[in-house]
């Protein structure tokens, strides 16, 4: 009988999953189980569907037609609601049971509210699932006014589109300046003026304490300050893993902020033959090796391919995620990658203001370990090299006799990659020891 | 398949390579859009041709969140246009900084091969760029370490004179 894969969670660390043991075993096929919530679609493309630049058909990163072509049995609608590590049973909410060899638990996560009065009313929106889309498309119209709590990277992914809508918007954030997990305070501060220039006002260090029906709109009251009236509230004020289903599984949980379940270095649960990827796994971060949950799009992807070549049979072993967030607002590109802030890296910056441009490099010893990035996305220079960035700080080539250069121009790093050799070091690493596919499966698989 | 060579010995840096490629890949005579780059090298007496290798993971590929980008009958990996949403994911993805963003248009975009016939190696006058059936490798880490010993060499001066 061929192995039978569980995949719980039909985001981007189960479809990347799915296509790679389908890719790892071409013609010959085990029997793939998708069981998802909601239909699988990209959450990395909901702001371009809030935007009106891409139709919802857009975001599905599967289809019923393609998952039948792929072989896949799904179990779409339906949510998981206790695994039994020792039977190898998944129970799902209308007490149906699916029976397995190995099992990915990909749950992902949901947009987390503080506990504050009036924050499940109506016109109070998360944006964080297709249906919070949704509900946010059909509230924001043409001179509609917004109101987003939290200043984060989510709620900067959406400010274009909200700004796109017509709408005129005003981001609240407790913290005393806007991004504070994403980039640092002089460049949060160069990103603040720009958005002042571009419609958007911003209120920092602004305690929201409740939320209120008034005549047809919401108010919003601070711990100081006046209060602020919306037609439409949006929640950025984070996440949280959905791993509530899995108390009585015995799996283990990391009780550390972020929680997450433990896995090593193939994306093994404490539970055998179950793996965890995605924003529920608490994974090794590339440069330092300490398991985080780091709730980004290429860590969710790396882990759903490691995971899926490894049911498939294979041994592969993964290095790592490395953090990077890059967000366009208002045409201003702001990016960061690996260990951004870091207090005991040496640190070089330079800032243009004059032209809204800033970066940042970190340092230890010789190694590159973390950058930030931010200038005018239509000026070339502010991305031009971003991505070498990133080549120098996951191979960690010796940057040792640049270091004045780059000190002295860290915007000109281009000299400094090429010639410490970091394509030859690049060339070699793939995730999954073998060349990538391209993203289209074969055309239908067969079960043997 | 057959990749670009790049030969940055015979490189005399007249940017033909990049005129021809921003014509072929956005219709325009514009250095800044094209996906081959010309770094100057050894106080601007050196020069260097600098493109995608079409690497083996293709991390711009495997990184797109709705698979915008896919490998072609070329070999090379693409983007698909009525795909990409412009999200910029790519760009920050790919380790070699080969990966770019054309604010006109939205869309990601990065050396495609030309279909199977580069416009570089074509404009090319010294053979600096050529199109072979060889292994990808990296054409300028020897080069690039020699030819930059005049910048590190001024950068040591400038530290030692108390210069920022």
């Amino acid at each position: 009988m061929p192995p039978r894969h569980l995949i719980v969670g039909g985001g981007t660390a189960g479809l990347n999953c799915i296509r790679t043991i389908r890719e790892e075993e071409g013609s010959v096929a085990s029997e793939i189980t998708l069981v998802s919530a909601e239909r699988p679609y990209s959450r990395m493309v909901l702001p371009y569907y809030l935007g009106q630049t891409i139709a919802e058909s857009h975001v599905y990163t599967a289809t019923p037609a393609s998952l039948h072509a792929w072989n896949v049995k799904t179990m779409l609608g339906r949510r998981a609601t206790g695994l039994d590590t020792a039977n190898h049973t998944l129970t799902l909410d209308d007490g149906a049971t699916v029976e397995f060899d190995d099992c990915l638990i990909a749950t992902g996560s949901r947009a987390a509210k503080p506990p504050i009065a009036g924050v499940d009313g109506p016109g109070v929106h998360c944006f964080w699932t297709l249906d919070e889309a949704r509900a946010v498309i059909a509230g924001v119209t043409p001179g509609s006014r917004v109101v987003m709590v939290g200043a984060g990277f989510i709620a900067f992914t959406i400010l274009n589109a909200i700004l796109s809508r017509g709408a005129t918007l005003t981001i609240v954030e407790v913290a005393p300046r806007i991004l504070p997990r994403m980039v640092d305070a002089a460049c949060a501060d160069i990103v603040a003026r720009w958005l002042a220039d571009h419609r958007v006002t911003v209120r920092t260090a602004a305690t929201l304490t409740q939320i209120e029906e008034w005549r047809g709109k919401r108010k919003l009251s601070f711990a100081k300050g006046d209060p602020l009236l919306a037609d439409v509230v949006i929640m950025a004020t984070g996440i949280r893993t959905n791993l509530e289903w899995l108390e009585e599984s015995g799996i283990e949980t990391s009780a550390e902020p972020g929680g997450g379940i433990l896995v090593d270095d193939h994306l093994r649960s404490s539970a055998k033959r179950v793996y965890a990827a995605g924003d529920v796994a608490r994974g090794p971060n590339l440069l330092t090796g300490t398991l985080e949950v780091h709730a980004i799009e290429p860590t969710a992807q790396e882990h759903g391919r490691v995971v899926g070549a490894n049911m498939a049979g294979r041994d592969v072993a993964y290095r790592g995620s490395l953090v990077m967030n890059i967000v366009e607002v208002a045409h201003l590109d702001v990016a960061s990658f690996g260990q951004w802030e870091d207090a005991g890296a040496e640190v070089y910056t330079a800032v243009r203001p004059e032209r809204s441009q800033y970066r940042k490099l970190l340092f230890r010893g010789g190694q590159l370990t973390g950058a930030v990035i931010c200038g005018p996305a239509a000026d070339i220079w502010t991305t031009n090299d971003v991505g070498m960035l990133k080549g120098l700080v996951s191979t960690r080539v010796d940057l040792s006799s640049w270091k004045a250069h780059l000190e002295q121009n860290p915007f000109d790093v281009k000299p400094a990659f090429l010639a410490t050799r970091a394509t030859a070091r690049l060339l070699p690493m793939t995730i999954l020891g073998r060349p990538s596919r391209s993203p289209e499966l074969p055309q239908s698989v067969m079960v043997k | 398949m057959k990749i670009l060579a790049l030969h940055p010995e015979k490189c005399t840096g007249c940017l033909r390579c990049e005129l021809a490629c921003s014509y072929m890949q956005t219709g325009t005579y514009q250095p800044s859009k094209s996906v081959i780059r010309v770094s100057p090298l050894e106080g601007y007496t050196s020069y260097a041709p600098y493109t995608c290798t079409q690497c083996a993971e293709g991390w711009c590929m495997t990184a797109c969140p709705v698979g915008a980008i896919a490998i072609t009958a070329a070999g090379a990996k693409d983007v698909i246009d009525d795909k990409c949403v412009g999200c910029k994911l790519c760009t920050i993805a790919c380790p070699y900084g080969t990966m770019f963003y054309d604010s006109d248009t939205a869309k990601a975009y990065k050396c495609n091969l030309c279909g199977g016939a580069p416009a570089c190696a074509d404009a090319c006058p010294t053979q600096a760029i050529t199109y072979e059936a060889v292994e990808t490798a990296d054409w300028l880490g020897d080069f690039a370490a020699e030819r930059t010993a005049y910048v590190l060499a001024a950068d040591r001066a400038g530290v030692r004179a108390g210069v920022a």
